[in-house]
């Protein structure tokens, strides 16, 4: 890992976490792990490490902006680290886990520092100065980016190996085989996160249903499923069509 | 009625839906959330419309108050927004309570929305479509749901946006109200049903390590688990999270600390 790497690993990072490109996936672990391969030349062995760490955040979705645990900075933490130590990618989730606990730490001071661009856009929209209230939010925020998260995740990826390699030596085995069973549990949270937010009662037991379906017939590919799931949801508009059309969306 | 003059080009719809689509998460802050992204991707429109320095003024502390919905569905509050802004220019009386009420009424309904169709549904079911292929190396699980989600939540919210604008604020409940949306959002949330137990059920694992001896056998306690009911465990702890966070409110990250401490409590007993 040459310096250059780590800075061009931080702005990456820095940008996949920004809070652009709203919904585009830039903030997933595939993604994270492909341009981290890019810049570190092993793309395949990248997408393995990526995988692992995106199974444990499958479900996570961010309602109302808050981040349970970020999945971003633990891919730009482990997935390095993993490459230059050949670490198993179950070792690799075992360092996400808490470096995604550290992420959410990072979105807090990113949040409380933007409160003070919001006062600044309140200055200028009494003077009428629309230039003004574009730059704080366009500029100053993305600005402030260097400092929070380029500088710090630079540092941290540059020294992680060695850091993290002394750490390994010293640490119980009971606590890695802890963290690699809360990676086990941790998609959980995700999807019960998930369910809370989309679920009305009555389409829980589709939930149910995929969930044992996949138990005992764990061959079948995802996008059969997917095929499968249309299928349902076709049935269940057709069958409570006056219901549904009746309660409105609101 | 005569055809009303339009104030706004095409060109400043679609540049201030760019502005919103590219940066509405940008300078979100805990204190006003997406206000601020609200008007500075509206500012130019409003500098244009309010040649007026105190109309001008005004605009821009109507839209300094608190904003917050998600950003793909929630697009159909902006382009009415801009539709209302423009009829107020034109001297329409259309006051301040008006728009905030509109903003403030719509952004919950529509967050509700699009965190079930966007986040909950297309973007899990598409990461889920590609993780097979990530798991075997393929450089192509980290681009395709890239260019697969983003085209398809784009696509939406550039519909909303200029839907939006084009029937302005009469129509919106029309809009909410029609069936098809309706039947739209109850089909997606049966398949991110369906799909959220697919995937569980692959992701989540927790077994059980102790043994313990039957008739002079040896086996685990998990492998009686299997024989009730596969994915027993994995399913409960989904539900329990579930129960905590929907009927106590309980943070996630407190849920998180909970895990990690059961877990690591559960490996130094050799539980798991």
């Amino acid at each position: 890992m040459t310096i250059i790497q780590a800075i061009i690993l931080g702005v990456l990072f820095c940008f996949c976490r920004m809070g652009i490109l709203y919904t585009w996936p830039k903030n997933i672990p595939l993604f994270g792990a492909l341009l981290i391969g890019i810049v570190l030349g092993d793309v395949p062995q990248a997408m393995i490490i990526g995988a692992a760490i995106q199974a444990i955040y499958m479900g996570v979705i961010q309602p109302g902006g808050n981040i349970p645990t970020d999945q971003v900075l633990a891919t730009f933490i482990a997935v390095p680290i993993a490459l230059q130590s050949n670490l198993e990618p179950a070792v690799a989730v075992t360092l996400a886990v808490p470096v995604g606990l550290l992420g959410v730490l990072l979105d807090y001071i990113r949040r409380t520092v933007n409160a003070a661009w919001i006062h600044m856009a309140d200055s200028y929209a009494e003077k009428g100065n629309t230039n003004g209230i574009m730059r704080a939010h366009f500029l100053y925020p993305t600005l402030a980016l260097i400092g929070i998260y380029i500088i710090p995740v630079a540092i941290a990826i540059y020294l992680g190996p060695n850091a993290v390699n002394a750490f390994m030596e010293i640490v119980p085995d009971w606590i890695m085989t802890g963290l690699q069973v809360a990676g086990g549990i941790l998609p959980a949270l995700g999807f019960a996160i998930t369910i809370s937010v989309i679920g009305k009662g009555n389409v829980i037991p589709y939930f149910l249903f995929g969930f044992f379906l996949f138990q005992y017939a764990s061959q079948v590919n995802t996008i059969a499923f997917a095929l499968f799931g249309m299928f349902l949801a076709f049935l269940h508009i057709t069958f409570t069509k006056n219901k549904t059309e009746e309660a409105g969306a609101l | 009625m005569e055809q009303k003059e339009k104030l706004l080009t095409k060109k400043d719809i679609r540049r201030s839906w760019m502005y919103w689509l590219g940066t509405c998460e940008l300078s979100n802050s805990f204190e006003r959330l997406q206000t601020l992204a609200f008007a500075a991707c509206l500012a130019p429109i409003f500098k244009k419309l309010y040649k007026d320095d105190e109309e001008l003024k005004l605009a821009l502390k109507r839209h300094l108050t608190f904003f917050n919905t998600e950003g793909i569905w929630g697009s159909l509050i902006h382009g009415i927004v801009i539709a209302m802004e423009e009829e107020r220019a034109r001297g329409e009386d259309i006051s301040d309570e008006m728009i905030t009420g509109l903003k403030t009424g719509f952004m919950g309904p529509l967050a509700g929305i699009g965190d079930t169709v966007d986040w909950g549904t297309i973007r899990p079911i598409v990461i889920g479509l590609f993780l097979p292929l990530a798991s075997a190396g393929s450089w192509i699980a980290g681009l395709g749901p890239f260019v697969i989600v983003s085209l398809i939540t784009s696509s939406i919210s550039y519909y909303l946006w200029h839907l939006g604008y084009r029937v302005g604020r009469k129509s919106i409940l029309q809009v909410l109200k029609d069936g098809r949306i309706n039947q739209f959002i109850t089909a997606s949330s049966v398949l991110g049903m369906f799909m959220m137990g697919i995937l569980s059920s692959q992701y989540v694992k927790i077994s059980l390590k102790p043994e313990i001896v039957v008739n002079n056998e040896t086996t685990t306690i998990q492998s009686y688990v299997d024989q009730i009911l596969p994915g027993l465990l994995p399913v409960t702890a989904v539900f329990i999270m579930y129960y905590l966070i929907r009927y106590r409110k309980v943070k996630y990250t407190n849920i998180l600390l909970g895990v990690l401490a059961i877990s690591l409590l559960g490996a130094l007993i050799g539980l798991f």
